[in-house]
């Protein structure tokens, strides 16, 4: 059973529904575990029961957000059984309905982790008592990061006005746009053919979505069209973070058209979180911003941010 | 639009309007696609080549230049109908949202920042209301500012307006009489009237 599959069926059989986000999209300090965290906390002031779950390939330090020491269990103390269920590794803060589960990093090295682990590790997931996961996958962008974004019921990425963050973005989301439609189709010469699209000077002269839709209906044009419609359901989330003017908020809707244009598909414009000192010292100081100090203008922006995700509840 | 060649799409698609959007409405997508497709614009690094925003650019001129004339738009909306049809039987286009989101997102925070974009002056205020086709008399019935008052701004005729408290809260009117940012027109006009009378 692929990994989606698992996940959507897990997601029916577990009695409370619960919203799954994943936080990712390349480039390493543009701010995603501070967002992680801030939002964590934010949705669990609004009564909404979280865990936040640390998959930073690069090195969990999700509790540095939250002031908490590292932690003593990780995922990895489930994985290899010593523990027996998954809660007993999560690990409580000092915010009410949230929690951490630290050390999934381990989980999306791909290569050393079982798929029937993966499984279990899911079902085990969907199975913890609460109303939102928000996953931290960091900088990543191998296959099983990619399937974690696209299986959440909202991937969330997290970028800076700067044109190398906004070019790890975009390369993170070509990635996992490919998966996207390679996982929506079905004939093995289409799959090929979306494999040979990821590498710009493949052959066939496919540099963009559309030339590649244009050459799958040469091959196969249901498949084609699966692609079409399955460009036009994938709705992944931008949130714009050290924004330091108004043009730069604009660039949140630009990246945005830009997706339109290139991808076919909907970018929603979550919000954006402004440049703020206040930032920086409060993780100097381990304390996470919007309980030391909620009237920041980015601890502001943090809850506007967290409001819109409650409302999508 | 699913995933169309620019050459593909249709004027409205290219300006990410709705086939029924207003003059402003295309206005303000129209300066947002300018803004957006540029060859330096941060936004299209690395997603697009040169050549292609070059293309994207010159597609939405021409969108724009049709569907702003009025007999033009009517006359592509009568050669185009079932493309333009289809595209409103699709769910409803992004603009609505667009522009709710964008409420929404710089709503909340009352921090002004500088702006870097084009400036808006007497002239390019004309400019605007022409080719939304409105014309003056409409700006001073809605907005209760009279014609000599309107036409003295556009000329950027200093001398005869009125004092900086009054202006402000015309050029306030003005500016969302056409739908435009007023924060940004007061603050454009105004720092340009002031450099004017420094020489």
């Amino acid at each position: 059973m692929g990994l989606e599959r698992a996940f959507r069926v897990g997601q029916a059989q577990t009695s409370n529904r619960k919203m799954i986000w994943t936080i990712g999209g390349g480039k390493g300090g543009s701010g995603k575990s501070f967002i992680t965290a801030n939002l964590g906390i934010c949705l669990s002031k609004l009564g909404i029961r979280v865990v936040l779950i640390d998959a930073d390939l690069g090195g969990a330090n999700l509790h540095t957000f939250l002031g908490i020491s590292p932690p003593a269990l990780s995922l990895s103390d489930f994985i290899k059984k010593r523990v027996s269920h998954l809660r007993e590794v999560l690990i409580p803060t000092a915010v009410p309905n949230l929690q951490l589960l630290t050390g999934a990093q381990d989980l999306l090295n791909a290569a050393d982790t079982k798929s029937v682990q993966k499984r279990r590790l899911i079902r085990s997931i969907q199975s913890l008592e609460s109303d939102t996961i928000l996953v931290d996958l960091g900088a990543g962008n191998s296959l099983s990061v990619l399937d974690f974004f696209l299986m959440s019921d909202g991937g969330i990425l997290v970028v800076t006005p700067e044109p190398t963050s906004i070019e790890n973005t975009y390369r993170f989301l070509k990635s996992a746009f490919y998966r996207r439609l390679k996982q929506s189709v079905s004939s093995a010469s289409v799959k090929a053919l979306i494999d040979d699209a990821m590498d710009r000077k493949n052959e066939m002269g496919i540099q963009t979505p559309h030339d590649l839709v244009k050459a799958a209906m040469r091959m196969d044009e249901t498949d084609a069209q699966r692609m079409v419609e399955e460009a036009g359901t994938f709705h992944p989330n931008l949130i714009l973070n050290q924004v330091r003017s108004k043009k730069d908020i604009e660039i949140g809707f630009s990246i945005r058209s830009a997706c339109l244009k290139y991808f076919g598909m909907h970018l929603h414009y979550l919000g954006y979180v402004v440049y703020d000192q206040d930032v920086s010292n409060s993780i100097r100081r381990r304390r996470p911003l919007v309980l030391e100090n909620s009237r920041s203008r980015a601890a502001q922006c943090v809850m506007e941010i967290a409001s819109k995700l409650a409302d999508s509840h | 639009m699913g995933m169309k060649g620019i050459k593909d799409q249709t004027y409205y698609e290219i300006l990410e309007v709705s086939p029924t959007a207003t003059a402003k409405e295309i206005q303000r997508a129209y300066e947002h696609a300018k803004e957006t497709f540029h060859a330096d614009s941060v936004a299209v690094y690395s997603l697009f080549s040169e050549k292609e925003v070059k293309e994207i650019e010159e597609a939405a001129e021409e969108a724009y230049r049709v569907l702003m004339d009025e007999s033009s738009r009517r006359s592509y909306d009568r050669t185009h109908s079932r493309a333009v049809g289809e595209q409103s039987l699709e769910e409803p286009f992004d603009s609505q949202v667009a522009s709710r989101e964008k409420r929404a997102s710089l709503s909340f925070t009352d921090l002004s920042f500088n702006v870097e974009m084009e400036h808006y002056r007497g002239r390019e205020l004309k400019q605007v209301r022409e080719r939304m086709g409105i014309d003056l008399q409409t700006v001073s019935k809605e907005t209760k500012i009279s014609l000599r008052i309107l036409e003295s701004l556009e000329e950027d005729n200093f001398e005869n307006l009125p004092a900086l408290v009054y202006l402000k809260g015309f050029l306030k009117s003005y500016a969302q009489c056409l739908g435009l940012d007023s924060q940004k027109v007061v603050e454009d006009y105004l720092q340009f009237m002031r450099e004017s009378k420094k020489k």
